[in-house]
């Protein structure tokens, strides 16, 4: 039986997150008590600086890495329920994609090991393909790609399994104008059908641009977490961007390494 | 996880395995060179009296040419015995051997070679080497994150792929070994299929072996490490199995409580708990009667069980794969 409440598809409670690195077992703290519910058809962006605990927030998510404390609830179940991955679409924030495969080859890779049936994956790849504008180069080995090519190809890998929840890292790294704003018509569309998008990312422009409710990690504490109107509220700019801009120059400050 | 799930992931790791050894060059290279070995088993031939007593035929009346009585002809002449005098011949005659014994020994004598050799030695070490590198390359921090975020359990993903690369061992021990049998078969008439059993065995070996590779993959994901540890283990399993078994003969040979119980005990503990690589050579050179072949290799050893050396080999294999699937659950990536 599933125990979160019907309206939120993620939710952290209390999660904490601690590396032990080196001989000496040094400890490096990602997360802090992080609590935290992603609506159910929100955009859901996660911003700040860097090492603030952005993607570690994410492996947590996808169980990549286990939480040292807390309990994180994925559509509904544990997230130790691996089951639940398979309503789940996933873009890594770097891409190491064998590049002996072609195109095709790989989302049928993908697709198999997210165990879609044979005939909807055929189906679907062709499909995939050309929503990322990959479709004439199914073909083509991998390794002949430049990296905005990689970069929609792991976001078509990451739709393969029409997802209800799109776990976006970094996904706009690398990519032109005309790929990133196939990346926007990307998750609007999902958003449109009801679908939830978490969306990591350093791009101010495209949190502002796509997200309607955001949350902000500084040295692995929840800085914030709420609608995005809310944290732009008390910005004195005009224009939305820069607002967002002004509005996290306070939690960055410092931070950044 | 459901078995049907298991099988398909395990089936797409196989096929993963494949393309990656075809990118890689590795298939072709293995493939190359068991084909220059099955041209030479094709240029191969036996001819003389020592060809013409075949399985099932071999009488006692027939002498090695190298036994000391063959030198005796009077003696030969008057029993009617037959002195072998044919000769094996490679590279389509160019070079001749005379035939010690008879064809059907000779053959054996290349099979062994070719077996224990060629595949069970020098192959078994090159593939350890060359297939190091599919498990750190696979554990990549950044090429695995995205296996680890689908519905399959980490430990199904790393038995899939070492599945798949037993599977591609399978498909070259057995090119290797097949294509071998049926070449000298061909060329000599001689159709003996213990030389077949290498195939099961070499396998075997690799798949022990090739569990240490994988355990040393997922806890450093280097390469180096894969190599060079699972090479020094095999030379280490290797000397305490021809160790013990050493031990065992000079223990046998001395006098009544000459011989350190406590070293006995020692070898034996040690023959026990790891893989034995003599034992599993020994198969091969059993399965195609290498004793004459190899008498003083064998003398004073102590004969072995193989269904109990194969067992306690594979329960040192299965809890080190239970060990490398622990850790692999365990890690953070």
């Amino acid at each position: 039986m599933p125990i979160l409440k019907p309206p939120a598809v993620v939710e952290f409670q209390s999660v904490s997150k601690v590396y032990r690195l080196g001989f000496l077992g040094r400890r490096i703290h990602a997360l802090r008590d992080v609590t935290l519910a992603v609506p159910r058809g929100s955009v859901f962006g996660v911003v700040g600086p860097n090492r603030a605990g952005k993607t570690t927030l994410v492996k947590a998510l996808l169980s990549i890495c286990r939480p040292t404390s807390g309990t994180i609830l994925r559509l509904g179940w544990l997230a130790q329920n691996r089951s639940t991955l398979d309503r789940v679409g996933y873009l890594h924030e770097s891409q190491a994609f064998p590049g002996y495969l072609t195109a095709a080859a790989l989302l049928q890779y993908y697709g198999a090991l997210s165990f879609i049936p044979a005939g909807e994956l055929a189906r679907r790849i062709p499909q995939r393909l050309e929503q990322v504008g990959l479709a004439d180069r199914a073909r083509e080995p991998i390794a002949t790609f430049s990296k905005g090519m990689v970069q929609r190809l792991a976001l078509a890998q990451a739709l393969l399994n029409d997802p209800e929840l799109l776990v976006l890292d970094e996904p706009t790294e690398g990519m032109d104008l005309v790929a990133r704003k196939l990346l926007h018509d990307v998750v609007r569309h999902h958003k449109a059908e009801g679908k939830t998008t978490i969306l990591v990312s350093h791009s101010l422009s495209d949190v502002e641009q796509l997200c309607d409710r955001v949350a902000v990690l500084r040295g692995g504490r929840l800085a914030f977490s709420g609608a995005l109107g809310e944290l732009i509220a008390g910005a004195t700019a005009d224009d939305s961007a820069t607002a967002l801009q002004d509005a996290l120059e306070p939690m960055y400050a410092g931070a950044s390494t | 996880m459901t078995l049907s799930k298991f099988v398909t992931t395990t089936a797409w790791l196989v096929r993963d395995t494949f393309r990656q050894s075809l990118a890689s060059g590795l298939c072709w290279l293995l493939l190359g060179l068991s084909t220059i070995c099955i041209l030479v088993c094709c240029s191969a031939g036996a001819s003389g009296r020592g060809s013409i007593i075949l399985p099932g035929e071999h009488n006692g009346n027939f002498l090695p040419r190298f036994d000391r009585e063959a030198h005796d002809a009077q003696k030969l002449k008057q029993s009617g015995t037959i002195v072998a005098d044919g000769t094996l011949s490679l590279a389509f005659g160019a070079i001749r051997v005379p035939l010690a014994r008879d064809a059907r020994e000779a053959v054996h004598f290349v099979q062994l070679v070719l077996s224990a050799g060629v595949a069970d030695t020098l192959g078994l070490l090159l593939t350890l080497v060359w297939t190091a590198g599919f498990l750190p390359g696979f554990l990549d921090r950044r090429a695995i994150a995205v296996l680890l975020a689908k519905p399959i359990p980490r430990g199904a993903l790393l038995m899939g792929k070492y599945i798949g690369v037993l599977a591609f061992v399978l498909v070259q021990a057995s090119y290797f070994v097949v294509g071998t049998w049926l070449a000298l078969a061909l060329r000599t008439g001689i159709w003996d299929a213990s030389y077949l059993l290498s195939v099961p065995l070499l396998l075997l070996h690799f798949a022990i072996f090739f569990s240490v590779s994988l355990l040393l993959a997922v806890c450093t994901r280097s390469t180096v490490v894969s190599v060079f540890g699972s090479i020094a283990f095999w030379g280490i399993c290797w000397a305490i199995n021809y160790g013990r078994h050493s031990v065992m003969a000079a223990a046998a040979m001395a006098p009544e409580g000459s011989f350190s119980p406590g070293l006995v005990r020692l070898a034996n503990l040690g023959y026990w708990l790891f893989p034995k690589p003599v034992d599993l050579g020994r198969f091969v050179f059993d399965s195609l009667g290498a004793e004459s072949n190899f008498r003083p290799l064998f003398q004073n050893l102590p004969s072995v069980s193989m269904g109990l050396s194969i067992f306690t080999s594979l329960l040192f294999t299965g809890y080190v794969l239970f060990a490398a699937s622990r850790h692999f659950r365990r890690v953070e990536y």
